[in-house]
């Protein structure tokens, strides 16, 4: 037996998921609160409709159901993504490489914010949560190609913001 | 190049060619850092965990959610249930009839509403509607009970074996397993058993054992012998006697070789068990030996 309803197997779904899922909301509309709030809609309407949903349906489920939620109504919302920094305590780089990592850093994030909200979602799910292409793919529901659009796009924008080009 | 040469470079995609030929290109060098910082990222913090608690404690628990738009509407509506029960059981336990229990080796006296007393023998019980009694005097009797009756209307004792209707006057009545017994002390008694009235006036009995109308003797006392601490007898076989015994003692009586249809006449006290073994077994010509709250009464000869 593996059917969604069955809390063993729901709780397994959540578990591979629910960070992805959040991650995703994230990148797309850079509100935590909201990401938060996305995650117990989508796995809720993925309880109410545990029946008709088969395990394997579960993830894209998911993210179409977390994507509707919030489509219109973060859209307006500027973006402010916040990312962990990381740190170089222990490092033993010098003073001078570090504020120049720091500046860079600093660009990076303001290109991420500029970045189309389907480039920035495509760049970041590969970038930080080492999706593959046709992965992300399946999450959007479009083709490989297109993700592979994306990245091209997102990379040479980010490229070009950062150099100042 | 090819097409999105830049995302397959990034997943490692490009031929050897591709790649020797990109790594000339003037932007190479920020691509490569792009792609060594951007590694780098993290996503804000997110507890999954804590994330499937709060979606099983506050969400799949109780979905479907139904809020009450008006709580103060749904405290009325509980309010208003409760008050009906409570008028409703109100009314009901006033309907309700009252009890009078003489447990075993006790006796109870009930006084009805309008003066009319009541004696219960051991092991007895009435019930009465005390809120119609004005209109209904009916009492229902289970047991053996002594009325001293209140001059007015029609006064009636319902037992499972007859009806006692009077209207002023002094009577006992004993229903119990096998034996009905009614007896008038003064006035006048009329008893119903099995839909033949029998007019009873003054120092008569009537009897009845195992479905058998016996005759009886005229009672030479103006109050049934138990209200004064015995129990008498006259002609009663000793089934009958020993039951009265077990009532008025709460023990239980045992018998071996005797034969219980013998009638006894006689009296035995309710209040001391020594003298009232004595006083069964003497005239019957048999023994009797009391452990505990056990009497057994055996034969003094075994049947040839």
């Amino acid at each position: 037996m593996n059917n969604v309803c069955e809390e063993q197997v729901f709780s397994s779904i959540f578990k591979a998921n629910s960070k992805t899922v959040f991650n995703y909301i994230y990148y797309k509309f850079g509100n935590e609160e909201k990401s938060h709030d996305a995650v117990q809609e989508a796995f809720v309407k993925l309880w109410e409709n545990c029946s008709k949903v088969t395990p394997e349906k579960a993830k894209s489920y998911l993210y179409t159901v977390a994507n509707n939620l919030y489509l219109n109504v973060i859209k307006a919302e500027k973006v402010r993504l916040k990312y962990a920094e990381p740190t170089y305590e222990h490092s033993n780089e010098s003073p001078e490489f570090l504020l120049e990592e720091k500046e860079y850093k600093e660009k990076l994030d303001k290109a991420l914010n500029d970045l189309p909200e389907n480039q920035r979602t495509t760049f970041l799910l590969n970038r930080i949560d080492g999706k593959k292409y046709a992965e992300i793919a399946e999450m959007e529901g479009v083709s490989i190609k297109a993700i592979e659009k994306r990245m091209h796009l997102a990379l040479k924008t980010l490229r070009e913001q950062i150099d100042g080009i | 190049m090819q097409e999105n040469y830049l995302a397959k470079w990034l997943n490692g995609e490009l031929s050897g060619e591709e790649l020797a030929e990109f790594k000339k290109s003037e932007a190479y060098a920020s691509y490569q850092k792009l792609k060594d910082v951007s590694a780098t990222l993290k996503a804000p913090e997110f507890d999954v965990d804590q994330a499937l608690e709060q979606l099983k404690e506050e969400r799949i628990g109780n979905a479907p959610k139904v809020i009450a738009l008006n709580p103060f509407k749904k405290f009325l509506r509980v309010a208003a249930v409760i008050a009906v029960l409570l008028a409703g059981s109100y009314f009901y336990v006033s309907t309700l009839d009252e009890s009078v229990i003489a447990q075993l080796a006790e006796r109870s006296e009930v006084i009805l509403p309008d003066n009319s007393e009541i004696i219960l023998n051991a092991g007895s019980r009435v019930s009465f509607s005390e809120k119609n009694w004005n209109e209904k005097r009916n009492v229902s009797l289970k047991g053996e009970a002594f009325f001293k009756v209140a001059k007015g209307k029609r006064f009636t004792v319902s037992t499972n074996q007859g009806t006692v209707a009077v209207l002023g006057t002094q009577f006992n009545v004993e229903n119990r397993e096998g034996f009905f017994e009614v007896t008038c002390y003064e006035g006048l008694v009329s008893v119903t058993y099995n839909n033949t009235e029998t007019k009873l006036p003054a120092g008569t009995s009537f009897l009845v054992i195992n479905g058998k109308i016996m005759d009886t003797t005229k009672p030479n006392t103006a109050q049934p012998s138990w209200v004064n601490n015995e129990s008498s007898f006259y002609s009663i076989p000793l089934e009958y006697v020993f039951s009265e015994l077990e009532r008025q003692y709460d023990i239980e009586v045992n018998s071996q070789n005797v034969d219980k249809s013998l009638l006894f006449t006689g009296t035995f006290s309710n209040t001391d068990l020594n003298m009232a073994l004595k006083s069964i077994s003497t005239p019957s010509h048999i023994n009797y030996k009391l452990e505990g709250d056990n009497v057994l009464f055996y034969a003094e000869k075994a049947p040839q």
